[in-house]
């Protein structure tokens, strides 16, 4: 048993719960049955919260808030829908504001039946949920371990989405450099990147590890010149030669062109350095957003 | 003890002896609660959990604060076991809680900001009572120096009884328990999420529990400073302390943080300030630590009040050092 199945911090939220389950959530941490003994603690802040409990159905005011709960819970994270209404909707599955279960939102692992549901039966979905943090958990040192075995691969529209949302990841740091939220990479919609996709001769790549997408960089070729753009690796796995490896793929993907073009914010030490590293000198610098001079750097192939 | 020994012994064993008293809070906060409470060592197996868990930021640099308020926690811990000058540990210790508060600013959070804020009240709150205990101390054994105070024959806490009091007070803000836990709950109050913490997770959400214990070690071995002169009723009293603390953190409601400063300032003025004028007006000639060192102690000594002691040594002693 790892420390994990150890100290199960929860985060609870009601979605449209009618506050009987809630009442039975809070009654496990009461003397009667007393959740903490497990080391279960009730944060009430995703950051520190390892599971998910959600009760009620989910219904379109609590849409938003259940995702952005979800995607706030570090990784590994675990999601339990208690009572029947987070199950499936229950009595108020065919309601016209309802969407149905929190698994119609958000993956859910582990099914707590009842109405409500009893405190007993909250406990033992939280020890179930146990075993899949700690399998989550393996799965994520897996990842970590399996570096070497990362594939680069033609990404395809199907994966945009996950592209974006690592894309959103990696540039956070950007963000920090130059103070600016409104990097353009940050403000791409899935609708332009899926546009991206569509074009002919746009090239994208990825690099997966066991089935996670945790690098991506698209290009495209125009009058003999390559345009590479949008490198990302996502933080966990940056300096580890992947985004070095993501460049090199994508040079190959375009044998017949010669003149190769990218560009990144004059701040962006890191990236400059990198960039030259692999033959890439500056050619001319052009204004951007406020916050940002635009660097362009070249690459010509013998 | 040497100093060096003391130090090494504090940088290995206070993350073991704070981890342990931590649970030690939360079984018998339960207990109290007529609950079983989790194992001794379940903050171990928190920290280890979060040490595992993914680091999500929203600034990266605001886990570099936090890695300087770990290490400045530590710093401050090892000067003051090290027996080094008071005044220093004090700097060391407002240091370290700045660069928290920064860690919060940073994070750019309306929950962390709000911390933060809470966490800088709390320091206006503690900090000139922090200053006066030094400076009581001082006044009895006439050195700012740790090592001097901690081998001075008198039992400090006779002379400073006001000091003491008002210590306890800030140690209440310094735990952060009920009713001062403005800035961020151990327990399951939430209408603040987790204040200060609320945007640090996993590597660095650890880190602060570590410092945390740090921390209370080190304000407990202050606690024992009170009672130098005699080891084990300084341990027994500093434990005390820790278990009274916890009793307050059950019993209290959380305060506002306007009567949290006032009631702080009040207790600093009455209880600090007032204990150091009486000893200031009544024994103005306390025994300097020469006269101090020639006298043995003889458990006459220790039963009549230590005031009264200082009084008698310094009869025999050189005209003492007034200003």
């Amino acid at each position: 048993m790892s420390s994990f199945s150890k100290s199960p911090w929860i985060i609870h939220y009601d979605a449209s719960s009618c506050n009987g389950c809630d009442i039975e959530v809070l009654a496990c941490l009461t003397p009667v049955f007393d959740v903490e003994r497990l080391g279960v603690v009730n944060t009430g802040n995703p950051k520190h919260a390892d599971i998910f409990l959600v009760t009620g159905a989910v219904n379109e005011q609590s849409k938003d808030v259940i995702c952005n709960i979800y995607h706030q819970l570090p990784e590994p994270k675990v999601v339990v829908a208690v009572g029947i209404c987070a199950a499936s909707g229950g009595i108020f599955r065919e309601c016209y504001n309802i969407s149905g279960g929190v698994d119609s939102i958000i993956p859910v692992d582990v099914y707590v039946p009842g109405c409500a549901a009893r405190p007993e039966a909250i406990i033992d979905g939280v020890v179930q949920a146990l075993g899949v943090l700690e399998k989550k958990q393996a799965e994520m040192t897996t990842l970590a371990n399996s570096l070497d075995k990362t594939q680069y691969l033609r990404a395809e529209k199907k994966d945009a989405p996950e592209i974006l949302g690592l894309q959103k990841t990696a540039y956070q740091s950007e963000a920090e450099i130059y103070g600016d939220e409104s990097l353009p990479a940050l403000k791409q919609t899935l609708v332009e990147l899926e546009t991206e996709f569509a074009r002919p001769e746009q090239v994208f790549l990825k690099a997966v590890v066991n089935g996670k997408i945790i690098g991506s960089v698209r290009g495209y070729s125009l009058d003999g010149t390559t345009h590479l753009s949008r490198l990302i690796v996502h933080p966990y796995f940056q300096g580890r030669g992947i985004g070095r490896r993501l460049l090199e793929e994508i040079e190959k993907s375009f044998s017949n062109v010669k003149r190769f073009e990218v560009f990144t914010g004059q701040k962006s030490e890191r990236n400059l350095k990198q960039l030259h590293q692999l033959g890439f000198r500056e050619f001319k610098t052009e204004p951007g957003t406020a916050s940002i001079t635009w660097v362009y750097l070249q690459k010509e192939r013998k | 003890m040497s100093s060096w020994l003391s130090l090494i012994i504090y940088l290995v064993a206070a993350p073991i002896v704070g981890g342990l008293l931590a649970g030690w809070d939360r079984r018998i906060s339960a207990r109290m609660q007529s609950r079983q409470g989790p194992p001794i060592f379940q903050p171990f197996y928190d920290v280890l959990k979060l040490v595992k868990k993914e680091n999500v930021v929203v600034r990266r640099s605001q886990n570099y604060y936090i890695f300087f308020f770990l290490l400045l926690v530590i710093f401050t811990g090892g000067l003051f076991f090290a027996g080094a000058d008071l005044l220093l540990v004090i700097f060391a210790l407002t240091l370290a809680a700045i660069f928290f508060v920064l860690g919060a600013y940073k994070a750019s959070s309306p929950y962390s900001f709000i911390g933060a804020e809470r966490e800088l009240i709390q320091m206006m709150a503690y900090e000139p009572m922090v200053l006066l205990t030094a400076i009581g101390m001082y006044m009895v054994t006439r050195s700012f120096a740790v090592g001097d105070i901690a081998n001075h024959p008198t039992l400090l806490v006779a002379a400073l009884p006001g000091v003491f009091l008002g210590f306890l007070y800030t140690l209440e803000i310094k735990f952060r328990k009920s009713p001062f836990d403005l800035s961020c709950s151990h327990h399951a109050h939430q209408e603040l999420v987790r204040g200060i913490t609320t945007e640090f997770s996993g590597r660095t959400l650890a880190m602060i529990e570590i410092a945390h214990w740090y921390e209370n070690v080190f304000l407990l071995g202050w606690v024992y400073l009170f009672f130098g002169s005699m080891p084990g009723l300084g341990v027994a009293v500093a434990l005390l302390v820790f278990v009274f603390v916890i009793l307050v953190d059950n019993v209290f409601a959380r305060l506002k943080w306007q009567a949290a400063l006032k009631s702080a300032w009040l207790v600093t003025v009455v209880l600090g300030f007032g204990n150091i004028l009486a000893l200031a007006i009544f024994f103005p000639k306390p025994a300097t630590p020469a006269a101090a060192k020639v006298q043995p102690v003889t458990p006459t000594q220790l039963a009549m009040p230590a005031v009264a002691a200082n009084a008698l040594n310094t009869v025999d002693a050189e005209p003492a050092r007034r200003n």
